[in-house]
């Protein structure tokens, strides 16, 4: 072969491997500002096509709290020194306490975290504009600004409240807290247990190793990034409530352990009366002394069959839409970094489904892992039930669930009411997969958007 | 063009050798770090993982697509081969790194494919030297 000829072939075959590789590449970037509300494509769920125009209709930032005299009032203040992030001083940062029905404000007011932050209340369905996800329902809130919450405290149960602002780094090092809404005339007390792992050591609202044991309810929240298993020593327990959603009629465990997904919580009733000790992991517990720690049990507790079936206000059988959420992991280009990425249905970030639904809707979600690793699945401003997985339907205590761990080869068939207009994250809580890409949105028929990713205020949700 | 070749086969030879000596750091400093007390979860990763990650995943694939784009251009017998040969192994053992996490079992083949990349990228540098060493040949790509 004429070596012209020769090196024409090289610059056709180098041009047949580098060109798709660029081509992709090139396809994959997303511009520094957008409008995740029109980001990917629009999935109605097999119902009617209702209008995607992101540009009409009530604006996310109008969808606020009642006004009016708050019952609860908190300043939070949030703070950076060094890797670490605190509120008012401390991590986790205060618990804020509610009873049922009362309107809570909180002003959080940003000192010195340089990337700006946000406060996203984990399991309360608040209104849209008050559920603090930077870019979608507010801007970051810069160092020396200040932004105003205020919702209803419409559901007894255990929350806690986060950073949804460069939040993978925030919610890690520390930019969080507890929010529990007692019932009314509730006189029991009980004992809040935030588990958190700072810098590879687990700790229990803050203290790694023991902590003493105050009462017999415990609330368990994980705010870690992956599942922890708990477990309780020196006595039998029930499991009250998941989520912040009442168990109907619990049984009692005994050689079981409890997982709590990420951002999960659970609230535990030991039944006494000797000395008890509730494991999370890490060598991290709470005790009462002379309880003796027993091994992590084999066996853990399935919420499926958990509980007396009861009652769940609509029907799932007759849905409106239905929605597939199929986790799937592929090389390719995110945002030009090549890597193996979370897809959903098949597809990279920014191209993922906008799954669209009209107030009132009943819908129903099968929730696919195939990704080869865990992931514990939050859909924002809404409580889902979980009607079976892997086929296996739910036959315990209605299973309402906002962060529900989704293991590899797991497939979940969920359902929920649309009933709180807006524009909501659906997103892995292992926040590390947020940038990775595992994250899509529930948009409301007739909202429009009111804030951008990016932009002056630097919003960076995930 | 041979000259870089050989150094881009030398170099994943080179990172053949982090990878084994960083994914054994990893684990001794994850039994090390337990020891003290910290928990190993769903997202701990210590430097030693960081680096297997960051060679693993983006530095030998890296330098085996520049090899396989190079061999088009160097003139080497039998380069082509070689270097494609190496690229798809490669490709294979990131596939084989993250079928890993459904099936562990699979770790054990990631464990010996990387013998696999390492051997035929050995043949691609021991092919760039024998063409060095012989006047060139007027060979066709291929
Ligand atoms: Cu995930």
């Amino acid at each position: 072969m004429r070596t012209s000829t020769r090196a024409a072939v090289a610059v056709v075959a180098a041009l047949a491997v580098l060109g798709p590789i660029g081509w992709f590449w090139f396809d994959s970037l997303v511009t520094g500002t957008y409008d995740m509300a029109a980001m990917g494509y629009p999935d109605y769920g097999g119902g009617p096509a209702t209008d995607h125009d992101h540009r009409t209709g009530i604006a996310v930032a109008d969808l606020k709290g009642p006004s009016g005299t708050p019952d609860v009032a908190v300043t939070l203040t949030a703070g950076k020194a060094g890797s670490r992030y605190t509120l008012n001083g401390a991590s986790p940062g205060p618990e804020i306490r509610a009873v049922q029905g009362q309107l809570i404000q909180v002003t959080l007011v940003n000192e010195s975290v340089p990337d700006g932050v946000t406060l996203h209340w984990h399991g309360v369905d608040v209104p849209n504009a008050e559920d603090g996800v930077a870019g979608v329902t507010q801007d970051a809130v810069g160092r020396g600004q200040s932004h105003v919450y205020r919702f209803v405290a419409k559901d007894a149960g255990t929350y806690w409240y986060h950073s949804h602002q460069v939040s993978h780094e925030q919610v890690k090092n520390g930019l969080f807290g507890a929010l529990i809404i007692t019932p009314r005339g509730a006189t029991r007390s009980d004992q809040v247990a935030m588990v958190h792992t700072y810098q590879g050591k687990r700790t229990v609202n803050g203290v790694p190793g023991i902590s003493d044991i105050s009462s017999s309810a415990i609330k368990v929240v994980n705010t870690d990034a992956g599942p922890i298993r708990i477990w309780v020593s020196g006595t039998t327990f029930r499991v009250t409530a998941i989520d912040g959603r009442d168990v109907h009629e619990p049984g009692v465990i005994k050689d079981q352990a409890v997982l709590v997904t990420a951002g999960g919580r659970v609230d535990l009733r030991l039944d006494g009366p000797g000395p008890a000790r509730v494991d999370v992991g890490g060598g991290a517990a709470l005790t009462a002394a002379g309880a003796v720690q027993a091994a992590l049990p084999r066996d853990t507790l399935d919420f499926l069959s958990y509980g007396k079936s009861g009652f769940l206000g609509f029907d799932p059988d007759r849905p409106r839409r239905r929605f597939s959420y199929d986790i799937g992991r592929r090389f390719g280009f995110l945002d030009g970094r090549p890597g193996l990425w979370w897809t959903i249905n098949g597809h990279l970030f920014p191209d993922v489904p906008m799954f669209m639904v009209t107030t009132g809707d009943v819908v129903r979600m099968t929730v696919h892992n195939g990704s080869g690793e865990v992931h514990p699945m939050h859909l924002h401003g809404h409580h889902v039930v979980v009607l079976s997985r892997n086929g296996t339907a739910a036959t315990g205590s209605p299973w309402w669930t906002d962060s529900l761990d989704v293991a590899d080869g797991d497939t979940y068939e969920i359902a929920f009411r649309a009933d709180n207009p807006g524009i909501w994250a659906d997103h892995c809580h292992n926040l590390d997969h947020v940038p990775e890409g595992l994250v899509a949105h529930l948009a409301y028929t007739g909202v429009r958007s009111s804030f951008q990713v990016g932009g002056p205020s630097g919003n960076t949700p995930e | 063009m041979r000259s870089v070749y050989r150094a881009l086969s030398g170099l994943i030879l080179i990172g053949f050798v982090v990878q084994i000596a960083a994914i054994a750091a990893a684990w001794f400093q994850v039994l090390n770090d337990v020891d003290d007390g910290g928990v190993f979860d769903n997202n701990t990763r210590n430097w030693a993982h960081i680096v297997h990650a960051v060679v693993g995943a983006e530095v030998i694939p890296l330098l085996a697509l520049a090899l396989l784009v190079v061999s088009f251009f160097a003139r080497i017998p039998g380069g082509v081969k070689w270097a494609a040969l190496t690229f798809g192994a490669v490709v294979l053992q990131v596939v084989l790194a993250f079928a890993g996490y459904s099936v562990p079992g699979v770790g054990a083949l990631h464990g010996l494919n990387a013998l696999v990349v390492a051997g035929l990228a050995s043949v691609a540098m021991r092919k760039a030297r024998e063409a060095d060493a012989k006047p060139a040949p007027p060979v066709a790509v291929a």
